[in-house]
């Protein structure tokens, strides 16, 4: 139903877009075989099998010829072709007679324009007329042909010497445009390599890149695009364990060459960069994606291009198609998260930690009565014994109960789910002899792990490309609209101790001990404050938090022939995209309530209330409108004798208005639209803590502009078909803040050599028909757009604490500001052997990052400490190896990927060494280390428990030492022990497909290795405080002299000393190696079209099975931890059923 | 056909796109890339800097931290950082090599921003209406740099002597915002008298009330009352006591205690009639040990707390017992857990009676004293003092002066000062046993320079 409900929009769109041709179906097959019999007999005979009658004038029963044919389920068309073939008659079908004409001899003139696919225009090609006339024509310069031909052989063919021959049928007075393919090689498929300003032939290009085809693209079931490419290429890593605040991108492209600036790979789609959330795009729209790699395939992307490139391009019609219908769905359900994941401690031995501290008098302060904040119930039950209000035994009793609950059961009954995705797809393609089209959409509902979470997606994409002036003017425009709303109404229970009960027996939702003490709750505010409980449940039960999200493109082109050779196109994009979140706290919610009784005043009995009792909405905007302007001209000749020249130069502009917007109402009721003012200025006494403070204030209205100016150019020059050279060269300016107008572009060029031994007369290797040797090298750049020229001052958005508004220095003046530079050498080689039976390429490439903005320490005294500069320098080293094998045994089909990726990226200059040790081991800070890999993990020396007391014991200027904050603050770097880098410098994937028959298997097993990672363990504290629900590593902790010779996990003490937990949690023993291969997902599919089943209705129909996330099939670690989700809880696994239907 | 016209006007317009907006391209690359960024030039935009009270109205603490107001349970003061851990026992090198010092850093920024504001100023065109604003800015910038100036001075510089200033080393004088030109060290003289200076420039652009609201911004008063204190620090008494007598001219009044919740953890607002200029000591990353409640094991030195009167309100608002002659710090006049370090009318009025009193005007001296006191005892139970003796008169304004500002970042300077002038203080800290002492004006009541500015400026000081 939800397809049918963007029926209306599809239509719309096509109306716009597009008069669809109407072609008619014939249904019905027919069986036949006729030998030397007359015409008559034959439409007997047909008359027979279909019901069609027949009709004609007098004489055609004698002149006509014999026939002889044998069509097998073919078509009333097909039949009746094979009859009229070669006769002096033709015939047409009306209703359900076949009348019989004379064949009319009036000649007709057809005139028309060949191209290639790349609509440049073909000459020489031959146009032959099917049929007894015969005649033939060769298309000139322009890829201009007249032929002449009479009505009856309207069938016109056109072919060319490395081309794929098409056939059409003419008109009078239309003209034919023939866009004509190039013939796949023997020897290594044509792959088209889009980089977002031309289409190149990979075999004839320098660069390195990556294409991920349509079949591949969709082997993988996702409603997110990148998704899609997750484990399939090299060189591309997604990088699972992303820490906060580190400058850390989801995915990198032949590893990290930035510290502080932009670390996201450009993204582009249909040419230009998108801004919005690449999920907005429906990844049934795409075609491929182009993955851009070294200098000389990425920088013509300039300053953008220093993560690399992903060109994503959408699915196009073709000229002279039917109208091709398809439409897919599939259904993906996913398991419910493990909560058991994450070895956390019992009920039973987390209240005897709490019970222990509290016997050492942890909580006194806490229990003394000056404060109210709350504190978990077995505390509470322990001090209520002490105190005497409850006897030994019932407290017992109590204390007993509570063990035996365990949160998690309740948790995941009331808070997890499994999920459900469920994807809906509905698209037409086609084209008329001057247009082609292809419309689409798609409707897609995901049903989180999280109960309550949902995410719908509609979508809608066109475009439609037209041939104003058939080898002249070509306009392309294009739609692409996504809406979305995701529901966030579960943010997980937030609760500070294992052993809370949710629910009673009934189901009834159940306070927690959250926020303040219960004791305080019950009898604060004699009567006028609101309920001040926590129940989990009826926080989930009356969230109310949404986003809505529109977003649109639309994209312009327009594109001239000047001359053969030499063209000039301009493209046009506007892109808006809007993102509101409407969080409706009703006066039920904790967090309304507690603010509202929070701010409550009590002036001698009489209660005012600051802030209204009613809900509190917090609507949060974010949006962003890009014009994009780009004029280009592309010039291609022979030069000299059999040299080919291809040269792309342009300018375009680009401006990004970014909007961010936040605002509060309070005294909101849903439904209304009234909401209530509040003093935000006066400091008032807040309730239960006696401090004063104001109403919280996040009101904010922030805009942002980036623009940028390029120019470019690219010339790819190949001679004899061998040898290749390429150069591009590139300016980039932006409205950086504050620098000079000369220094706010940077020029950044590349240059590239290849050379096809294999095509060289004195090249024997036949066994390796295909040999390719490429070079490049060039510079891309990157910004950092936080930094400035001059003084520049942040703006505090909610001011200083007077109400008054404040501003922070952000950086110092900095004159000699500038872009960051990469530099990328890259060689490489790609090969294949006879049929494409085995093939691949090898890269070797180095990427050196420089003028990277980085921290100088300065001398405190001149009032910062430090100053941000382009003063870093990183390099990166990298192999890059794809291998596949093609076997064909008859029946069955192997195909076989081996992917294998190594980059290692290590700072070498860095001006501020950061101390103490301290601000290496945290993981929230990037700290680069001359000579290491920028993320990096740090530990300290271990040297075991001490044998007396079990505690952990550390080095210290060379000697053991118990001095836990001294070794953790030490300022000698040289305390450090170096245990590898954070992200796997090895990686990649070993992917099979068999086919036999109509059937497919396909299954992905990807590896990581050579990194490590930090994992959990019991830190006393983190239990005390609430902030950790501990780690069963509490069972082997130390208890008696003799221990320390089996275990690793300190002693329980209870000690204000944090330095203590902070020494063991980043001690050598805690960390892991995180190599592991994974068998990442399973496809199956199954094909079904009309040589399998004849009276299929519809020409294909694809079925398939996949499940996704399926487990670790070694990992290097004993602790049973999945590397990629140490701290969290791993990808649940889904299986997904799939349909694809083409009609 | 005919449509090559159009296209050629077609590809015209799209080359004069380009050649259009190649000519203004500069307009189309000047726009700021954020509204949330600014280049500081405006009045308002140099306000906004002053008004950072995260960054403004911070004081140091390692004066307070080395002080003798307080003691630390041992296994406390084991678990403490190097810092506080250090400057508790007066170890000569407190830092043991870290860096990252806040008392030293946060007086710097406070000087960097006052000096970004003070570069600043000469580029504004005033005119009548704004004038007042302009002065009011000015001022408030070189209070500001004053006032950082002073804090470093009195951890970081050697106490001021008359006779030795001039070749004593001061601190590191910054009066420009350029941050590639270096630090160069001044003496303790130069120091003095660029405190001074600015102050009194200040004095006469700042607006003559204090702001009831914006108590984190200088006025007049405010400017008079820093005066008065570093001319106290100075002992140089007679110019304390006209600044003094300046501030309680406009503004005397005093905050009754007996209006004050006395259950309640912060009993003083951070807006109330007594304060002049509202700052607080610096956070520390690390433990800041002086902050209320929040350490328990920092407990308020016995023989202060025995020396107030039971019907001394000052007790129970400045302090909370938890057991026997065990008494913590409660919130204080910054509104909060953290000591208040800023200017308060209390401080004036002690600052007048000390002045008074060595000057020889014992009852006047004592009459501030006593008009004090009476605000700060339960309604009806105090007996103002009466002295026999300069001597006697001037003990009892010191024992005052330090239960009233007992955590007000003052007692430091006190026992520097005092000491120049004879009173033989010493204090003493028993840990597990071991007694320190720190010998009347011995050198470690200067601080070394951190390590990290030492490092990186190349400044190192001789400490003797």
């Amino acid at each position: 139903m939800s397809v049918l409900k963007l029926a209306g929009p599809i239509l719309l769109i096509a109306c716009l877009l597009q008069k669809l041709p109407a072609y008619s179906q014939p249904s019905r097959l027919i069986t036949l075989t006729e030998v030397n019999v007359t015409l008559e007999k034959a439409l007997q005979d047909i008359h027979q099998k279909t019901g069609y009658t027949y009709f004609g004038e007098s004489d055609w029963t004698q002149s006509g010829h014999l026939v002889s044919f044998s069509v097998r389920k073919g078509t009333l068309r097909q039949v009746l072709d094979s009859c009229f073939r070669g006769q002096p008659f033709s015939y047409e079908i009306i209703d359900s007679a076949i009348a019989i004409h004379p064949r009319p001899q009036k000649e007709m003139l057809v005139h028309g324009w060949v191209y290639t696919e790349k609509r440049e225009p073909m000459a020489g090609v031959t146009v032959l007329v099917r049929g007894e006339s015969g005649a033939a024509a060769i298309t000139k310069e322009n890829g201009e042909f007249i032929i002449r031909t009479h009505y009856a052989d309207d069938r016109l063919l056109f072919s060319s010497v490395n081309y794929e021959p098409q056939e059409l049928k003419a008109e009078e007075g239309r003209d034919v445009v023939v866009m004509l393919k190039e013939k796949v090689g023997e020897l290594s498929d044509v792959v088209v390599v889009h980089n977002g300003y031309q289409d190149k032939n990979r075999k004839g290009s320098t660069g390195a890149s990556d294409v991920v085809g349509t079949e591949l693209f969709d082997r993988r079931v996702a409603f997110n695009i990148l998704d899609h490419i997750d484990g399939i290429t090299n060189s591309v890593l997604f990088n699972k364990n992303i820490v906060a605040g580190t400058n850390q991108s989801a995915i990198t492209i032949r590893g990290r060459s930035t510290i502080f600036a932009n670390p996201n790979p450009l993204i582009v789609v249909d040419q230009f960069p998108y801004n919005g959330d690449i999920s907005n795009i429906n990844p049934e729209d795409i075609e491929s994606v182009t993955i851009l790699k070294d200098a000389a395939a990425a920088a013509i992307w300039g300053a953008f291009s220093g993560n690399g490139v992903l060109v994503i391009t959408t699915k196009k019609g073709r000229l002279n198609q039917a109208p091709k219908l398809s439409f897919t769905t599939s259904q993906t359900i996913g398991e419910k998260p493990d909560l058991y994941y994450q070895p956390v401690l019992s009920s039973a031995d987390y209240i005897d930690i709490e019970q222990f501290f509290y016997r050492k008098g942890g909580y006194a302060i806490p229990l003394a009565g000056f404060s109210h904040n709350a504190l978990a119930p077995a505390i509470e039950i322990f001090d209520q014994t002490t105190k005497g209000l409850l006897s030994p035994a019932d407290s017992a009793t109590k204390i007993n109960a509570l063990k035996g609950i365990d949160d998690r059961k309740e948790l995941s009954k009331y808070f997890y789910q499994g999920s459900l995705n469920s994807q809906y797809a509905l698209n037409i393609s086609g084209g008329g002899p001057r247009n082609q089209y292809f419309l689409s959409s798609g409707y897609d509902e995901n049903k989180n792990n999280l109960v309550r979470n949902l995410y719908k997606r509609i979508t809608l994409y066109g475009n439609n490309s037209y041939l104003l002036l058939p080898g002249k003017l070509e306009l392309t425009t294009g739609l692409g609209f996504s809406t979305s709303k995701t529901y966030l109404n579960n943010a997980g229970a937030n609760i500070g101790y294992p052993y809370a009960h949710l629910a009673d027996a009934n189901g009834n939702p159940l306070p927690i001990n959250f926020g303040l003490k219960n004791s305080y709750i019950d009898t604060a505010g004699s009567g006028q404050l609101l309920d001040w409980h926590y129940i989990p449940l009826n926080e989930l039960k009356n969230a109310d938090n949404t986003i809505r999200l529109i977003d649109y493109r639309i994209n312009i082109s327009l594109r001239y022939i000047i001359r053969k050779g030499l063209e000039m196109t301009g493209y046009y994009q506007f892109g808006h995209g809007d993102s509101t979140g409407n969080n409706y706290q009703s006066l039920q919610t904790y967090n309304t309530r507690n603010l509202i009784n929070l701010y409550t005043q009590n002036n001698n009995g009489l209660y005012t209330f600051p802030i209204p009792k009613g809900g509190i909405l917090d609507e949060q905007r974010n949006a962003y409108t890009a014009n994009n302007v780009r004029v280009q001209l592309n010039y291609s000749d022979s030069l000299f004798h059999r040299g080919l020249l291809n040269v792309i130069g342009g300018a375009e502009f680009r401006d990004l208005a970014g909007e961010d917007r936040r605002i509060r109402l309070y005294g909101y009721e849903k439904g209304t639209s009234g909401s209530i003012a509040v003093d935000y200025v006066t400091q008032w006494t807040e309730y239960a803590f006696n401090v004063k403070s104001r109403i919280p204030y996040f009101d904010l209205n922030v805009d942002q502009a980036e623009r940028y100016l390029s120019y470019y150019a690219n010339a790819d020059y190949t001679y004899q078909g061998r040898y290749i050279l390429s150069a591009s060269g590139r300016w980039d300016e932006s409205n950086l803040f504050g620098v000079k107008a000369n220094q706010r572009g940077v020029p950044l060029w590349s240059v590239g050599g290849g050379w096809i031994l294999s095509k060289e007369n004195f090249y024997r290797m036949k066994w390796l028909p295909f040999l390719k040797i490429r070079v490049t090298d060039g510079y891309n750049g990157n910004v950092d757009r936080s930094t400035s020229a001059f003084t520049t001052a942040y703006i505090n958005p909610s001011g200083n604490s007077y109400g008054a508004g404040s501003a922070t220095i952000v950086n110092p003046a900095n004159p000699s500001l500038r872009w960051e530079r990469i530099n990328t050498f890259d060689a490489g080689l790609d090969f294949s052997t006879r049929s494409n039976r085995l093939g691949g390429s090898i890269d070797y490439y180095i990427k050196s990052g420089q003028d990277l903005i980085g921290f100088s320490p300065l001398d405190p005294t001149v009032g910062l400490t430090i100053f941000k500069a382009n003063t870093a320098n990183m390099v990166d080293h990298g192999i890059d190896i794809n291998l596949h094998t093609n076997l064909d045994l008859g029946l069955v089909k192997w195909n076989s990927v081996l992917l294998f990726s190594y980059v290692r990226d290590r700072v070498t200059e860095y001006k501020e060494s950061i101390g103490p040790v301290v601000t290496y081991l945290n993981s929230g800070l990037i700290s680069p280390f001359v000579g290491r890999p920028l993320y990096s993990v740090y530990a300290l020396h271990w040297e075991g428990l001490d044998p007396q007391t079990g505690d952990p014991r550390g080095l210290l200027n060379k000697t053991i030492s118990k001095d836990y904050a001294s070794i953790v603050n030490s300022p000698n770097l040289s305390d450090l022990v170096y245990m590898g880098p954070a992200s796997p410098p090895v990686f990649g994937g070993w992917r099979n497909s068999i086919y036999w028959k109509k059937w497919g298997l396909s299954w992905n097993i990807v590896y990581k290795m050579g990194y490590v990672f930090r994992r959990n363990s019991i830190f006393y504290l983190q239990v005390y405080s609430g902030a950790s629900p501990g780690h069963i590593d509490y069972k082997r902790r130390w208890q008696n002299p003799g221990d320390e010779k089996a275990t690793d996990v300190p002693s329980l003490v209870f000690s204000p000393d944090k330095y203590r937990d902070n020494f063991y949690q980043n001690s050598t023993v805690l960390i892991e190696k995180g190599d592991h291969i994974r068998l990442q997902d399973v496809q199956f599919s199954y094909d079904i079209d009309r040589s399998v089943y004849s009276r299929l209705p519809i020409s294909r129909i694809r079925l398939y099975l996949y499940a996704n996330n399926l487990g670790i099939l070694w990992r290097a670690n004993h602790a049973g931890i999945d590397p990629d989700n140490v701290s969290g809880i791993p990808n649940p696994k889904t299986l997904s059923m799939g349909v694809k239907m083409d009609f | 056909m005919k449509p090559s016209f159009c296209i050629r006007e077609l590809l015209l317009l799209l080359v004069m796109g380009v050649l259009a907006g190649s000519c203004h391209k500069h307009d189309f690359l000047d726009k700021p890339p954020s509204t949330d960024l600014v280049v500081p030039s405006t009045l308002n935009d140099f306000q906004n800097l002053l008004d950072n009270d995260q960054i403004m109205g911070l004081v140091p603490a390692l004066g307070e931290i080395s002080a003798d107001n307080y003691y630390l349970a041992y296994e406390f003061w084991q678990s403490l950082g190097a810092r506080v851990h250090n400057a508790y026992i007066w170890t000569p090198d407190i830092f043991g090599g870290e860096g990252n010092v806040e008392d030293w850093n946060f007086p710097y920024q406070q000087v960097y921003y006052a000096n970004v504001v003070l570069d600043g100023m000469d580029n504004i065109k005033t005119s009548s209406s704004t004038m007042a604003d302009w002065n009011s800015v000015k001022g408030q910038a070189l209070f500001t740099r004053a006032f950082a100036f002073y804090n470093i001075a009195q951890v970081f510089a050697p106490v001021y002597d008359e006779t030795t200033a001039a070749a004593d080393t001061g601190i590191l004088l910054r009066l420009h915002q350029d941050v590639s030109s270096r630090s160069i060290i001044s003496t303790v003289k130069q120091t003095y008298n660029q405190i001074t200076g600015d102050l009194r420039t200040a004095s006469g652009l700042l607006p003559s009330m204090v702001s009831m609201t914006y108590v984190n911004r200088a006025s007049r008063p405010a400017a008079q009352a820093l005066l008065a204190r570093v001319y106290l620090s100075m002992r140089k008494y007679d110019s304390a006591r006209l600044y003094a007598d300046s501030v309680l001219l406009s503004n005397s009044s005093l905050l009754d205690y007996n209006s004050l919740k006395l259950t309640v953890p912060t009993p003083v607002g951070k807006q109330n009639v007594e304060i002049l200029y509202q700052a607080s000591f610096v956070n520390y990353v690390d433990k800041q040990i002086l902050m209320g409640y929040s350490y328990p094991d920092c407990f308020i030195d016995t023989t202060l707390i025995h020396s107030y009167d039971t019907n001394d309100l000052r007790l129970p608002i400045y302090y909370y017992s938890i057991g026997v002659d065990s008494f913590n710090l409660k919130g204080s006049y910054a509104g909060s857990v953290i000591p208040f370090g800023g200017l308060a009318l209390d401080e004036v009025y002690l600052t007048r009676a000390e002045c008074k009193v060595r000057a020889g005007f014992i009852t006047e001296g004592l009459q501030d004293l006593n008009d004090l006191l009476s605000k700060r005892w339960k309604t009806g139970t105090f007996t103002p003092y009466a002295a026999a003796s300069q001597a006697q008169a001037l003990d009892t304004v010191l024992l005052e002066r330090r239960k009233e500002l007992a955590f007000r970042g003052l007692r430091w300077t006190d026992i520097r000062r005092l000491n120049k002038e004879g009173a033989n203080i010493i204090p003493s800290r028993s840990l597990n046993g071991t007694v320190y002492t720190l010998a009347p004006n011995s050198y470690l009541y200067t601080l070394p320079i951190p390590p990290d500015v030492q490092q990186l400026s190349g400044i190192k000081r001789e400490r003797h």
